[in-house]
């Protein structure tokens, strides 16, 4: 076995297998065996396998680092504590915390509105385009009438529209809805990046790669469009070809960039689910002052994880440094530094 | 051309000295206008031992060699930059858990639940990185927090820079320095002078004299 090959993560890669097994079962059932499979769009499904693979090896790495298998575990046990309690309170969480994202707000309404308005573009063409590639979607005629479709899941028709409503009008501009959506908030996001020092301060180069490949997928897709209405389908060919290459490109870059982060962020219901656990338990009782300053659960977990990681605070005659609570850490780095000087002043 | 104060070659380093702090809070007022989190003071400044002393102290981020911070952040949301900067949490990451706030041995994150997310000092990167001063830097009027180059400490200062701490067991290094005059005595032990207060030698009498 090559030294790379030693490298790769087994269990990433077994899950990895799975993710892309499960793509293309979906697309073989769910295409009625590749009967509404469309073969102009193979490179997107390439990408697409590409994508969950990636992001399925990453997330199962990720999930192996001791801390987060640790609060993956604590946040599992804690909704199964209570479950139809949490079960209930599921939809408001995914709700404030994933869907309406008031958190940003509270930080920048701009960039609140910047971020809803990337995520709201960016799930409206997932859910056009990802079953379009898998062939689990496709329009059907109403009999001998042109103008009038119907929209199939895999085999089963369900609604039916005319081309020239509103909803037919959706139906075929959805996509180019959601780039307008994406445009919108790619140039939000940009002007602070290029006007804000704060912001330029802190920039890594996957900022503005994530921003260039969201503007690039955005822009190349309504070209296509412009082409087909106004152009009479001129330059639809090299224009679709690079579209093509925008899109897969993106989605070969999901498990690696910036927006992993949309994978990582439902870690955030766990988080508020060990919370609201812990808030219930013991408290940790700082061995200094004698307050209590946070979840014993929390310093417990967080006494295990540290010795996993290199660190070992543990004091010598007995007790940890990590039973401090952070208002008495800093007196004591205080009060050493001024023993240090010969005392205060 | 420089664009601040130190050019390319100064490698100017952040010294906190928690001895000289008079209390006076133009640190906590210049962080907040800090660039990176404008309108959030992220330095701490509290009273160390109400009970026997009127003296206050600043807390900065230190910036670890192997910030504790980091390694137990199950989100990867902190990263440290070539120069050893920690930066504050990457705000798509951060899920908020405290994790980094609790196990940081000098009680520096913050986590700001408006925002669920951690907040931390980062250096003033927006401006050190321009070769400027950090904010709470430039307004300390008894330069407890100060920052320049080693050779300026040295000419203007007295005391030996030193940034190795123990906590328990634990020996963290820091980018930050801070001032003792025994730098042969080793790392500074942070629960060492848990066992003293300051009205116990006021005068370092019992230091000098040994036993």
């Amino acid at each position: 076995m090559s030294r790379s090959a030693n490298h790769l993560d087994r269990r990433g890669l077994a899950w990895g297998v799975v993710g892309v097994a499960v793509v293309i079962a979906l697309t073989f059932i769910g295409s009625d065996r590749l009967v509404w499979f469309d073969a102009a769009l193979v490179g997107y499904l390439f990408g697409v396998v590409f994508a969950v693979f990636g992001v399925a090896y990453r997330y199962a790495v990720w999930l192996r680092r001791p801390p987060t298998a640790m609060l993956n575990r604590r946040g599992w046990d804690a909704f199964r504590q209570r479950k139809a309690r949490n079960v209930v309170a599921l939809p408001s969480l995914v709700a404030t915390h994933l869907l309406t994202q008031g958190f940003i707000r509270k930080r920048s309404r701009a960039r609140w509105l910047a971020h809803q308005l990337v995520f709201w573009g960016c799930i409206l063409a997932g859910l056009v385009t990802i079953p379009l590639t898998l062939g689990l979607l496709h329009f059907e005629s109403v009999g001998q009438r042109a103008d009038h479709y119907q929209v199939y899941i895999s085999r089963v028709g369900t609604m039916k529209f005319d081309a020239e409503s509103i909803v037919g009008w959706f139906m075929f501009h959805a996509l180019d809805v959601a780039a307008v959506l994406v445009l919108a908030g790619v140039f939000i996001f940009l002007r602070r990046r290029l006007r804000d020092p704060g912001a330029m301060a802190v920039e890594r180069s996957g900022d503005f790669l994530a921003l260039a490949g969201l503007f690039a997928v955005s822009v190349s897709g309504l070209f296509l469009t412009v082409s087909s209405m106004w152009l009479e389908g001129r330059f639809y060919s090299a224009l679709n070809t690079i579209h093509a290459l925008t899109v897969i490109l993106g989605l070969m870059y999901l498990p690696f960039g910036k927006l992993f982060h949309i994978f990582q962020r439902p870690g955030n219901l766990g988080v508020a689910y060990y919370k609201r656990a812990n808030d219930q338990g013991a408290p940790a009782v700082c061995r200094r002052c004698g307050e209590p300053f946070a979840s014993a659960q929390q310093i417990a977990d967080l006494k295990e994880v540290l010795p996993q990681v290199g660190f070992d605070y543990s004091i010598e005659g007995g007790g940890n440094y990590q039973d401090t609570c952070p208002r008495c850490r800093r007196a004591h780095v205080t009060l050493a530094q001024s023993a240090r000087v010969g005392g205060f002043g | 051309m420089r664009s601040g104060q130190f050019g390319i070659d100064d490698n100017p380093v952040f010294v906190i000295d928690q001895s000289r702090c008079i209390g006076c809070e133009a640190c906590v007022q210049a962080c907040a206008e800090c660039g990176t989190h404008r309108g959030q003071s992220l330095i701490h400044l509290e009273r160390v031992d109400r009970a026997t002393t009127t003296q206050t102290a600043p807390m900065v981020c230190m910036h670890c060699e192997d910030p504790t911070c980091a390694q137990v952040c199950p989100a990867d949301a902190i990263k440290q930059t070539e120069e050893g900067i920690v930066q504050s949490a990457l705000k798509p990451r951060c899920i908020g858990c405290s994790n980094c706030v609790l196990a940081c041995p000098f009680g520096v994150p913050k986590y700001v639940a408006d925002f669920d997310q951690m907040m931390k000092c980062d250096m003033c990167t927006d401006r050190t990185s321009e070769g400027l001063t950090p904010m709470c830097a430039s307004v300390c009027p008894s330069e407890a927090l100060w920052y320049g180059t080693i050779e300026e400490f040295r000419d203007t200062r007295r005391g030996s820079l030193f940034r190795d701490f123990l906590f328990g067991r634990q020996q963290v290094r820091t980018k930050v320095y801070t001032v003792i005059d025994d730098a042969l005595a080793g790392p500074i032990d942070a629960l060492a002078g848990a066992t003293t207060t300051w009205l116990d030698d006021p005068f370092g009498l019992d230091m000098e004299a040994p036993s």
